[in-house]
Formats: structure tokens, sequence, C-alpha cells
């Protein structure tokens, strides 16, 4: 056998301490050392509890509770020792409502804080009281987001998921509206300015209630409404058109996919918007083709509105194309109008064959957006794959969903979503399909750990590694895929200082990484598959796990991989991993390369790329070096030979580019009449004379049309109108006019 | 925000529109020779060369000669009351920002009973095209002195002359903050008209436009001195601004380079007195449109409104039994 096993070890390693030995159970209950700073949660401040803000309409996003406090004290409280009271009571209070969500409250964080509000003014009394609450009213006030708390444990990813998405969801629903309602507002004028012209607009009732109760006496709305009818003749909307327009109007406003706007009045009591979140992947790709009928209408009602508003709506060339409008027709645009649908998965509680499903859901392209929620990472230790669960590989369905290549896929334990909440919100906003795999910490089998502690874990030791693909981010890998949420991506494990008192009590302080075994000790499933030592049986033979992982040959030798950590009394130990524990934690190691490597860190390829790029640079430099020698040998009796001067290009003389002069206008010969049709003002005055002689050009500007339509009087008038002098009459063109000499003096003034 | 099939299906109508389209069922009523008839002719030029759509046009118009311009042309039009065409431009173009709005007024609408409206219409910088026709006279009323008309002018109102230097309409806008584009051009240049109306249409904001309009039967041989040479007449060129083509670089060769993002150079040009500036004085794409900044969320009619009133109401009113229910207990 190769390996360790632990009944195969030396004894020495095996011999129980006496003080730990008489109580198995004690023994068993080890932790990683590193976690020695988080003996109670309940303390600290960290992401959690997390505010689910409500987003009205602004880019509010989820904020962990301390960090809206952290908010709140920057705006109320002065800094400096005179601050110091009030800052520590709103901390008091902010650690109320830690204690009120940890019990299971469900209010929002403004009912928590005034119960919190309320408890701390019960401690005050006479003027400290009023002064505390005048105080608190004011912190109150400036109390910008509200919404849902929400604790670390196995509901938060699909509660934060579910709320994300219902982010989007109004966000979405808002700029929906906003063209929708604007389109059948605008529909609805056309209906209108229609009505209003027709003769029933004008009829005695009409104009009756149009006037009110006031005047009805003063009017006699028959002789009124005779008078308008008589007097109207307006154009009215073809019946088509109307048709036309009504169904349309009928597509827009009872559409389902979001609640009615204000201009949707025809939403019919009890019907309601459609569902979008559903628990398995069938019903919401039932769900998804039942409803691609009404998406193809109310696309086609849409365009149908667009071109009718504009009047544009030609029904020989559109009609056609409506006709056979269909599903192939929808743009991604007008898929990304539409709410995505969301599925929520849990591994040991949904089907297992929906992880096929899910696969092929997203491969399908169509705008789903899966979440998979992974309680536990590791699995039975037992061979047999579990039945509910989706054969333990749900932790591996995000990495084989990446083969996929146009959908969104992310990643992360729950202790990260706040963080990378901005991640999330994307792939909600990506047009195509979305897979969220998400690690909620909440392992049965793993007793007295906070989930928020172990999904932190999960992510340190590599056990379920942070990723995100991203397709729209770009064309290629590079740009697509991110593993920068991970806590130091360059390297194989995270590094931590970790320091302790030993026999001697004095300080050890080391620089330990977090293994994937660090994370197992934790899962009683493995107990049997380590041992935990303590100092008096440290040995030589001991190497720590990430050096045994990563040295050669160590299988089969005396070493035994040893990881720290310490007992429920925080005493210091080092526990020896068995095989089954290292071989897991390498299967953990080369998953972690494998992503490490497409997120462009230590890729192979690269890394032979430039293996054979140096070899190649180097090849070529030492045979240049040796030819250059073997050139110096051969120079070395001669004199050093001039260098040669480079001829300096004599400096190109800058050729003016020399404008060509605008051809003269044709030389138009004194004796023919012409007008200077560019600077005509149409002022009528010589088509007036004779609009036969003189006409508009395409700009409206005279120009002599035909001479022949009359006289050189008329010519020699116009010239003498014209505002602005540009008519120029030339020569008489018949001789026998009478009176021509007159008319030629008149004319020489204008020549 | 248009769906790609309606983009789509627009360009399968091929519509164009050539320059009689915009010329509406009356023919112009301006006396023969008058200088409105070549602003008309500007105006439908540029329709034409930017292929507006008739019903996405509106002329907004006051009272007086000028003011005739709406019933000429084939596109929405709002012949309004004496001095108040601005106002009603500015309420068309806050409720239907889709439109092209062209506001045409005179001298006495814009400058005498309409004068505060135009000085908050330019402090306001609403998106529209402004034309004063400035024929320096009341011409529809026949004869009376407007506020441009010259000193000593006799009219029907002033039989001895008129006691007052005129107010000069470009100083008064330059003055005005928010101002952001300033223009002068006389209508007896053509080409130069048109460009400068086509520039003030493409300028976005409040783009006013002084006329300077030939009356031939109540201010004949008013401008004759500058008609009649050319040099008098100050052209100001940029290549931001108007540019001369070559043969009216050749009869207007009194020509000034002045960029129009100068505006203390624009007040002083604007200030000539002897010569007529011509070209674009001032322009600033840069100041704020205020129907942009009052933009609303939502689209905003007399129904929505009572539909939003009457939820609110909803809210705090006390129902009444429903009689069904009553009568089945």
């Amino acid at each position: 056998m190769d390996g360790i096993s632990l009944e195969l070890m030396s004894p020495r390693l095996l011999e129980r301490n006496p003080e730990e030995g008489t109580d198995g159970q004690a023994l068993q209950m080890q932790r990683p050392a590193l976690f020695a700073g988080y003996a109670d949660l309940g303390k600290l401040r960290y992401d959690y509890p997390l505010v689910l803000t409500e987003n009205d309409g602004g880019s509010a996003r989820m904020q962990p509770l301390s960090v809206v406090m952290n908010e709140l004290i920057r705006k109320n409280v002065p800094s400096g020792p005179e601050g110091d009271e009030f800052r520590w009571q709103l901390l008091h209070m902010e650690a109320r409502i830690r204690e009120l969500v940890s019990g299971g409250s469900e209010k929002p964080l403004s009912r928590l804080w005034r119960q919190a509000e309320k408890e701390l003014l019960a401690t005050k009394k006479g003027a400290d009281r009023q002064k505390l609450s005048a105080k608190l009213d004011v912190v109150r006030e400036t109390m910008d987001v509200d919404g849902r708390i929400i604790e670390c444990d196995a509901d938060t990813p699909v509660r934060f998921l579910v709320h994300a998405w219902d982010m989007i969801h109004a966000s979405k629903a808002r700029v929906f509206r906003k063209r929708v309602d604007g389109l059948i507002l605008k529909l609805s004028d056309i209906l209108k300015a229609d009505f209003v012209k027709s003769d029933k607009a004008r009829s005695p009732e009409i104009l009756k209630s149009a006037v009110g109760d006031t005047f009805e006496s003063d009017f006699d709305f028959s002789a009124m409404s005779r008078v308008l009818v008589e007097g109207s003749h307006s154009e009215m909307l073809s019946g088509e058109r109307r048709q036309r327009i009504e169904a349309v109007l009928m597509v827009l406003q009872s559409q389902r996919f979001y609640a009615p706007g204000r201009a949707s009045e025809r939403w019919l009591d009890g019907v309601e918007p459609h569902q979008f979140i559903f628990d398995n992947c069938a019903d919401a790709m039932n769900a998804f083709r039942d409803r691609l009928p009404q998406m193809v209408d109310f696309i086609e009602a849409v365009s149908i509105a667009e071109l009718e508003i504009r009047n544009k709506y030609r029904p020989e060339l559109h009609d056609a194309f409506f006709a056979r409008f269909n599903d192939c027709d929808l743009t991604e645009a007008d898929l990304a109008m539409f709410p995505s649908y969301l599925v929520c998965l849990r591994d040991g509680e949904s089907d297992a064959v929906e992880t096929v499903r899910a696969l092929e859901a997203i491969a399908s392209g169509f705008p789903v957006k899966v979440l998979i929620q992974t309680d536990d990472i590791l699995g039975d230790p037992s061979p047999e794959p579990p039945r509910t669960s989706f054969g333990g590989g749900s932790a591996r369905l995000a990495a084989m969903a990446l083969g996929v290549n146009n959908a969104y896929v992310f990643q992360a334990a729950s202790s990260g979503l706040c963080r990378l909440q901005e991640r999330v919100l994307n792939g909600l906003l990506y047009d195509g399909p979305a897979l969220f795999s998400v690690y909620s910490g909440a392992t049965k089998t793993v007793a007295g750990m906070p989930p928020y502690l172990l999904a932190a874990a999960a992510m340190e030791s590599r056990a379920f590694p942070s990723f995100t693909y991203d397709p729209s981010a770009g064309p290629d890998w590079a740009s697509r895929f991110d593993i920068s949420d991970n806590p130091q991506a360059e390297s194989d494990w995270s590094l931590h200082e970790l320091s302790f008192e030993d026999e001697d009590q004095q300080r050890v302080a080391q620089t330990v990484p977090f293994t994937h075994a660090d994370f197992a000790i934790c899962d009683s499933r493995y107990d049997r598959h380590w041992v935990p030592t303590s100092h008096v049986k440290w040995s030589d033979a001991m190497v720590p796990a990430a050096d045994y992982l990563v040295a050669e040959n160590m299988n089969g030798s005396d070493n035994a991989p040893y990881i720290w950590t310490m007992d429920k009394r925080s005493r210091i130990r080092r526990t020896v991993l068995d095989d089954r524990l290292v071989n897991a934690a390498r299967r953990c190691l080369e998953t972690w390369r494998g992503l490490q490597e497409l997120g462009g860190i230590h890729n192979s390829h690269a890394r032979r790329q430039l293996a054979q790029a140096r070899e190649i640079w180097e090849e070529e430099k030492n045979s240049e070096m040796e030819a250059l020698k073997a050139r110096q040998a051969e120079m070395q009796p001669q004199s050093a030979p001039p260098t040669a001067v480079e001829p300096t290009p004599e400096p190109v003389a800058a050729t003016a580019i020399v404008e060509p002069e605008p051809a003269e206008p044709e030389a138009v010969s004194p004796d023919d009449p012409y007008i200077e049709t560019p600077r005509c003002t149409t002022c009528n005055e010589c088509t007036q004379i004779n609009k036969n002689m003189f006409k508009y050009d395409e700009n409206n500007q005279a120009y002599i049309a035909d001479l022949d339509a009359g006289s050189y009087r008329q010519l020699v008038e116009a010239a003498e109108s014209c505002q602005v002098s540009i008519i120029h009459p030339g020569k008489p063109r018949n001789p026998d006019e009478p009176n021509l000499d007159e008319l030629i003096e008149r004319a020489a003034l204008f020549q | 925000m248009e769906s790609a099939h309606t983009e789509c299906l627009l360009k399968l109508i091929d519509e164009a529109h050539d320059i009689h389209d915009y010329q509406s069922d009356i023919p112009p009523r301006w006396c023969t020779g008058c200088g409105d008839n070549s602003i008309l002719t500007a105006i439908q030029r540029l329709c034409r060369d930017e292929q507006l759509e008739p019903e996405k046009t509106v002329f907004v118009s006051g009272i007086g000669c000028s003011s005739r311009l709406p019933h000429y042309m084939n596109a929405y039009g709002f012949h309004g009351l004496h001095g108040r065409a601005l106002p009603v431009a500015e309420g068309v173009k806050m409720r239907r920002p889709d439109l092209h709005v062209f506001v045409t007024t005179g001298d006495g609408d814009c400058c005498s009973i309409g004068a505060a409206h135009w000085i908050h219409a330019l402090r306001y910088n609403m998106n529209m095209t402004v034309l004063m026709h400035d024929n320096q006279i009341y011409g529809l009323t026949k004869k009376q002195a407007s506020p441009t008309s010259p000193r000593g002018q006799i009219s029907n109102t002033t039989p001895r002359g008129s006691y007052l230097d005129p107010l000069n309409p470009l100083t008064v806008t330059l003055g005005v903050s928010n101002v952001s584009f300033v223009a002068q051009v006389a209508d007896w240049i053509p080409d130069v008209l048109y460009d400068i109306v086509s520039q003030a249409f493409r300028h976005k904001g409040f783009s006013f436009v002084r006329v300077l309009q030939r009356c031939p039967e109540f201010m004949p041989h008013r401008f004759d001195d500058w008609v009649r040479d050319p040099s008098r007449m100050r052209l100001v060129v940029h290549p931001d601004g108007v540019q001369l083509s070559a043969s009216l670089s050749k009869t207007y060769r009194n020509q000034e380079i002045h960029d129009p993002a100068d505006i203390d150079r624009a007040r002083e040009i604007a200030s000539l007195t002897d010569e007529i500036p011509v070209g674009i004085l001032y322009r600033n794409s840069e100041v704020p449109c205020y129907e942009d900044l009052r933009e609303g969320e939502r689209p905003n009619t007399p129904g929505l409104i009572r539909t939003v009133l009457d939820e609110e109401f909803d809210k705090v009113t006390i129902w009444p039994e429903e009689p069904g229910k009553v009568a089945a207990e």
C-alpha cells in the first residue's frame, strides 16, 4: 500500500497522551489552528448580518450591518473623545440588532432599529434620556437604507440571489414600463384625437358634458352640435388602421411579464403577472416555451406601435413582414426586455436529474439563471455515490458549465457574496444563461462551526474556489475568466501567520498554509483519517502537509504529513493525516492549479512557449556571439575601417499646394440677359411681372426660364423692381419692339 | 428607444420630401419685394435638406408680418398672441421634446410686448430655433415705430420722429445668462441666411437669429446703403462659424475672423453701428437645456395624473360595504 495509513504508522504517534487519551471525543474535537481568532463570531463585526437593501430606483446595494453603522457614525458622531459615549451607544445598539437577528427575527432594519433604540432609552432617565432620544432621532433620519436583515445560514444563498434578482427585475420593470406606457399613451392619443374629430364627439350630449352644469342653460347644444358637424370636414382614421391600433393597445396593456404600469388600465381583477422563480429547470423551461407566443405578440405589437406613432406603417410593405413574424425574429435586445427565469436548486434536496437539466437549459441559451447551492463539498467518505446529491459533483458543476462557453458562470461561498455582489448582479443582467454555484457553509456533519466561518474556510482552502466567467467581458479567456477574488490567487495555498506559545512559554511565529486538509478535518465524517499529536510526540519525520504534497518521492517514506490544529482548550497540536486526506488535498490542488492556468496564472502553455522562445533566443545570441568573435579574430591584423557615413537625404522642398483657381464662370455675353440666382431673395417682384419668363428653381430662387415668354420691356421692368438688383436685361432680341431706345437706356443701369 | 425591427422596417419606406412639400396650400401674402419671402425660402430649404418630417415640426409665432410664416409652412403651426410666441414654444418643447420647434417673431413682437418672455427664454435655453425678422417698423398695422426703429423715424405714432436710440437686440441677448447661440444675418444674402439658419437649427439650445429684413412698403430704402455697398457689411467668418463661398467672398470683402466662443469680442461686434455685422457672433453648446434639466421620469398626461391621484386617494378612502356581500350575510 502506497502512502500512509494510520494503522501502519509508527506507534509512538498513535500513543495517546494520558491527559487527552481518556476522552476520545475530546481528542477528536480539533479545529484548524488558524481559527484561533474566530471563536465567537457573535462578537465580531463582519459581512453578516447583511441588509438586503430595498432598491427604489437608486443604485443601492446590499450592505453589511457594520458598514451601515459605520456610515451612520461617520455622519452623525463627532470624531474624538467627545463622541465616544454616543459611538459606544450606537455600537451597543448594533450588537443588540445582531442578537435579535441571530435570534431569528425577520423584521426589516428600521423595525429592529426602533426596538434596539427603545431598549437603549429604557436604560436612561430624565434629561439624559431626552438628549439621547433627540440625538437618535437625527441618526434615524440620516439612515438611507432599509430592508430585511439576514444571517449567514443555510438559506442565505437563495435569499441573497432572489433579492438580487428582485432588484434587477424592479429596474428592468421601470425601463419596460416607461417604454410601454409611453407607447400606450401615444397610441391612445391617436385614438382620442380621432374621436374628437368624429361627429359623435360633437353630439349635444358630449358638448353638454364638456361645458358642465353651471352654464348648461345658456347654450343650445343641439344647435351647437349641428353647426359643428356641418362645418367639419376632417379626415378620420381608416377602419383598418383603427383596428390595428386597438389590437396593438390590447396586447400592450394586457402583457403579463411585468405588473401593470399606470397606463395599463385593462388588467382584469385576479390576473397575476407571470412567475419567474422556480425550483426546477423543467418548470422554468416549460414556462418559457408556453410564454414564447406571448413574447412574439408583444414584440410585434411594440414594433407596430412604434411605426404607428410615427405614422410610418405602410400596409403594403409591413403587413407581409408581420404576417410571418415568429419567434425566430426575436433579437437579443428583444429578449433582454423580458425578465429572466431564476431556478434555485439545492444539492441534497433537488432531484439529482436536475443537474443534467440545468446544464441542458444553460446550453440551450435560454435566459435562465440557475442557482446551485451546495451544502456539502466533501461528500460522504463511502465510495458509493450518494443518491440525493448530484453525484458529489455539484461543486464541480460550475467548472463543467464553463464548457458551454456562452453562459455566465460564477462560483463563490456565501461568505464572499456581499463583497462579490457586483458579479452576481452582472450575471443576472447578462443577456444569456447564467449559473451561480454557491457553497452555504451549512454542512450538517460539521458541528459547532458557524456557516460563515466554514464558507470562508472553503474559499481559503481552495476546496471551493471562487471564479467568474463572463462571456460579455471580451473575446478571450484573459478578459472573461477571473480568479482574482480568491485569497492569494497567485499561490498554491493561502499563507497566514500563526503564533503560539510553546512548552517553554516562548512565542513561536510561523507562516502556515491553509490547506484542503485544514478544511476537511472540520468534518466529523473524516475523523478516522487523522490523529492529533501533542508536542511530546513531535519528530523530524513529520512534514508540513503542504510540503509533503509537492515534494517528490514522499510516498512510502517514513515521513508523515501534518497540519497545525488546536483542541477545545486551545492547545496546539500537529495533526497527522492519512493518505486518504492527502490524496483529497492533492486532487484539490490539481483542480486549483487547473483554474489558475485558465485564469492566466502559471499557465503551462505560456511557460512552454516562454521556455522555447528563451531557448531559441539563447541559441541565436550564442551564434551571433560566435560570429562576432570570429569576425574580430579576422579583423585583428587590419586597421579598423572608416565608419561609413550615411548620406543624409536632402530635405524635400515643401511643395506648396497650390489650389487651382476656381474656374471662371463661363463668360456670359453682355448681350444675353441673366439673373444672379444665388442672390435672389424670392421676393416675387419678377415672377409677378411675368411668371412664365421668370421661374423659381429647386431652391425657390429665380432664373430666366423662357426669354420668348415675354418682352424686353418686362425684362427691364423686372430689373428695375428687383430689390437686390440681380436681374441683368442684356440687349433686346427683338429689334421691332416699340420704344427700344428708351428701354436700352434704362437697362444700361443693370448691365 | 426603438426596437431593431422598427428601424429595419423604417428602411423599407423611402420618402423624400422636396421643397414644395413644405409649402402649405396658402400662397405667401406678404407684399411683393418683402424680405420675409427670403426667410421663408431659407427655412423651406433647411426642411428639405434635413428632411424634417412635417408632422414632427412646429412653427410658433406671435403677431405681425413675420408671424404669418406658420401659415405658409406645411407643418404644425401655432399663430399665438402678440409677444407670446416664446412661452407657447417652450410649452410645446417641454411636453414634446421630440418635435423640432421654430419660432418666428418680429422686432415689435419680440423686443417690445414680448421682451420679458424673450429675456427669460434666453435664460431657459430650450432647444429651438428663433428667427427674429427685424424690419424696424410695425408693418402689419401700417407703420408705427418699433423698439428697433432708428432715432428720428417718422411714423404714425411718432409724427415728429422717434426720440430714442434703437434697442440693439444683439447686445441684449449677449448680456443674458445662459445665452448659447446668437447670430445676425440680412435677408438679402440668401446663401449666408441659409447657412446660419441651418447652423442655428443644428445647435442644441436656444438659437437666436436676428434677420435684418427689408420692408419695401413702409421702410423703403432703409437698407439701400448696405444692399448697394457690400463693403459696409462686416462678414464675421470662422471655421466654426460662417464660411463664405468664393463668389460671396469677392462681393463681401470686409471680413473679420471671429471665434464664436469669444463672447467679449462678440459683444464688441454686436455694438457696431455703422457697419452691419453678419455671421455667428456667439455659440456655446455646453449650456444645459431647461427641458433636459427638468426631464420627467415617466410619461405625464392629464389621464395619468388622474390615475396617480386616484391611487393616492384610494389609500385613505373608507369603502362602503359591498351591497352583494351584505345581502349574502
